[in-house]
């Protein structure tokens, strides 16, 4: 899977009024399924520390897309579990260390290829290793690092919690056991976190991202506590400096006065979907502007009108149309970025 | 990402014959390259030559975070076997060591860290949204911190003062600078045995306050300032022993610098988040934004609510199409009758009415918004 951008870029087809477009499903279809064959470019080379996400990304496109089979399974099953360490965590690619991030892409992938039995059959015990693995990174403080390094950021925390719900290792949904994180300590530090414009930073203090109330947000609906803590007022708060993001144009910015980015069609209308908000958005607005940043002749979506396109903006994009309920485009969930019909087999708090 | 904000230069097809030749050669080097560190790190050949192999990689690629873990243990190695060999110091060494004031090993270790953080700084020019390139200063300032004794690991500390507002001035919103502005703070006030917050002989509440003030200054529409500002309030008043005179004297300081600022630009959502934190501030249900003033109860409120309706109010005057105006009229109003419903005298219900009608004719594309609060304030 390559994150090289390109070869397109995002633009509407000449004579094309912003009402008529659609979206090109078969040619996202062909462009990720084309991502693989670019060894020839210095970029999917340079890129190659990504490209655990990308199959992700592109994984759950093509999933949206209604065509879940598009990528050989064996070879994603084969992929994935080679980037699995002795200690549990997966890297970004062969050889590449282990890190939460990858982790946790590698257990969605393995998720929506059904591959829980064979890591079990490679690594007798797997899934509580990888569960082993990311409890182990938690700080006193609740916090999670994101590798031995100890680097610290809101993204980690969310991604320890979708991961292990994933496996099936969330304290909740082992209410026998002992549990192996600290839940209570964890959620603490997400709050605060929490500013006083309703938004999140990435660390007590730091400004509200739109990022980063995603991972916040989707840490607080994973471990069931986002009604109770934010209540009508808190929601409608968040909810507010959310719905500001949409400019003119349709597309969403992730902090005041910045530019629109497709990307962010997604961390911020999955958001709103979580606070039962997204209705503050115009949905066809965006829609058309996501619509602009695809590439109408060779498929995938750039961040914005005439950039070039990539595997994670094309993910995202779609995911943002499957919330506003663009026809033919599958479910997703907004907290874990998947497939809904996947994520209904995990248990919730 | 690598492709936030890529134009179309250079699609990668319709490539010449020659370039497609020179691309592979460029691959075949950066595979042998990777290669090299990747055998080395491997076979634990943590040497001078490996460590500067490292560096060459990530000169080409800073996103690839296995060679920064690395470059880590490499560093960590050489910090192991340079205070292991501190009994032995070498002549020379010594003589340098003792003339920097530093045990010979913990001078090695400056002298290491002070090169690698010189090593991230054209890298960091070239690319400051890298998670990475952060992480590893950070990372080297905990190593100095651990290793070295407190002064020299503040000296160090305060250099990147200098470093982030360096940063910041060649983006003001980079959230990775903020936050690394924030971390250098801390550990300068912590190391400089600050005891409470910004009161400390490193206290430096006051300077940031006041880096905060010139930001705003040179470009009023960086919120990532207004936030720090924010953010700085409370050690701030406490610093300066506030009484319940200063206090409210500092909230109506900076009702009037922001009020000056949204006459200047009343468009800007910036400024109307600074506005609407400043009001917070006097909202007990807002458990984000602690209180400025002292005492801080509903007559405190309530007096700025009416006092800050009337100055929003006068905003509309040749600003009528601007729906942040309206905006906060009708939430400080909402909160203004839910205080003293029979404060009606001073909002009327057909004013409300007014203001949300304008509203939904200006901003459309919030008109869900807008009907759900409809509903909730009954209108």
């Amino acid at each position: 899977m390559s994150l090289a951008a390109g070869p397109g870029r995002g633009h509407v087809a000449e004579g094309q009024l912003p009402e008529e477009l659609k979206l090109v499903v078969d040619k996202h279809v062909a462009y990720i399924q084309s991502l693989d064959t670019r060894r020839d470019e210095l970029e999917y080379h340079l890129t190659e520390h990504l490209r655990i996400g990308g199959i992700y990304w592109g994984l759950t496109a093509l999933h949206l897309l209604g065509q879940p089979d598009a990528l050989p399974r064996d070879g994603l099953l084969e992929y994935v579990l080679s980037c699995l360490h002795d200690d549990g965590g997966f890297g970004a690619a062969p050889g590449h260390d282990a890190h939460i991030l990858y982790t946790g892409y590698s257990v969605q992938i393995l998720t929506m290829i059904d591959g829980f039995k064979a890591l079990e059959e490679k690594t007798p015990g797997g899934k509580q290793k990888v569960a082993t693995f990311i409890a182990n990174l938690q700080q006193y403080d609740g916090r999670f690092a994101g590798d031995q390094w100890g680097e610290t950021d809101t993204r980690f925390l969310f991604s320890a919690f979708y991961t292990l719900s994933l496996l099936g290792y969330m304290p909740h949904q082992r209410p026998s056991e002992p549990p192996i994180i600290d839940v209570p300590a964890a959620t603490a530090y997400i709050k605060a976190c929490h500013n006083f414009d309703g938004g999140f930073g990435v660390a007590p203090g730091a400004e509200s991202h739109s990022g980063q109330v995603f991972t916040c947000v989707g840490a607080l609906s994973v471990a069931g506590e986002l009604d109770s803590y934010l209540g009508e007022e808190g929601k409608d708060r968040l909810g507010a400096w959310l719905s500001e993001r949409q400019l003119g144009s349709g597309g969403l910015n992730g902090r005041p006065e910045k530019l629109v980015d497709v990307c962010y069609s997604w961390w911020v209308g999955s958001s709103l979907a979580m606070i039962d908000r997204l209705h503050w958005l115009d949905k066809a607005k965006l829609t058309a502007f996501i619509l602009q940043c695809q590439d109408p002749e060779q498929g995938g979506i750039a961040d914005r009108p005439e950039d070039m396109v990539d595997v994670f903006h094309t993910v995202f994009g779609i995911a943002g149309l499957s919330l506003v309920g663009y026809p033919g485009i599958g479910e997703v969930d907004p907290a874990y970025c998947m497939p809904k019909h996947i994520t209904a087999r995990i248990q919730r708090p | 990402m690598g492709s936030h904000g890529i134009p179309r230069v250079g699609a990668t097809f319709d490539k010449s014959e020659q370039a497609r030749d020179k691309e592979w050669k460029q691959i075949a080097q950066y595979q042998a390259l990777e290669k090299d560190v990747v055998g080395r790190v491997n076979a634990k050949d943590y040497s001078d030559a490996t460590f500067q192999l490292t560096s060459q990689l990530l000169t080409q690629n800073p996103e690839y975070y296995t060679i920064w873990n690395y470059r880590r243990l490499i560093l960590q190695d050489v910090f192991a076997r340079e205070l292991a060999a501190a009994d032995h110091p070498s002549e020379q060494g010594a003589a340098a060591a003792d003339k920097a004031g530093l045990p010979p090993a913990q001078h090695e270790i400056l002298l290491l860290i002070k090169e690698d953080l010189q090593f991230l700084i054209p890298l960091l020019k070239q690319y400051p949204k890298c998670y990475w390139i952060w992480n590893h200063r950070s990372w080297l300032l905990g190593a100095a911190t651990k290793h070295l004794l407190a002064r020299g690991a503040v000296e160090l500390w305060q250099g990147e003062l200098g470093l982030v507002s360096k940063m910041l001035g060649l983006d003001s919103r980079n959230f990775h600078g903020w936050g690394y502005r924030r971390e250098v703070v801390q550990a300068i006030e912590r190391l400089s045995g600050g005891g409470d917050e910004g009161k400390g002989s490193g206290g430096l509440v006051e300077p940031e306050f006041a880096y905060t003030t010139k930001m705003i200054q040179s470009n009023l529409s960086n919120f990532s300032a207004w936030h720090y500002r924010s953010q700085l309030m409370p050690a701030l008043l406490s610093s300066r022993n506030a009484d319940t005179a200063a206090r409210q004297a500092f909230l109506d300081a900076e009702f009037e610098l922001i009020t000056k600022a949204l006459y200047t630009d009343p468009y800007d959502q910036s400024l109307w988040f600074y506005h609407q934190y400043l009001m917070a501030t006097l909202n007990p249900s807002n458990a984000q934004a602690p209180p400025i003033l002292d005492p801080c109860g509903a007559a405190e409120h309530l007096q700025y609510l009416d006092q800050e309706i009337e100055s929003v109010r006068e905003m509309l005057d040749g600003a009528e199409d601007c729906k942040y105006i309206y905006q906060a009229l009708l939430e400080y109003s909402g909160r203004y009758l839910e205080l003293a419903p029979e404060g009606e005298g001073k909002v009327t219900v057909t004013e409300l009415k007014e203001w949300l009608r304008e509203l939904r004719k200006i901003d459309p594309l919030r008109d869900g918004r807008w009907r759900d609060l409809e509903g909730k304030m009954k209108l």
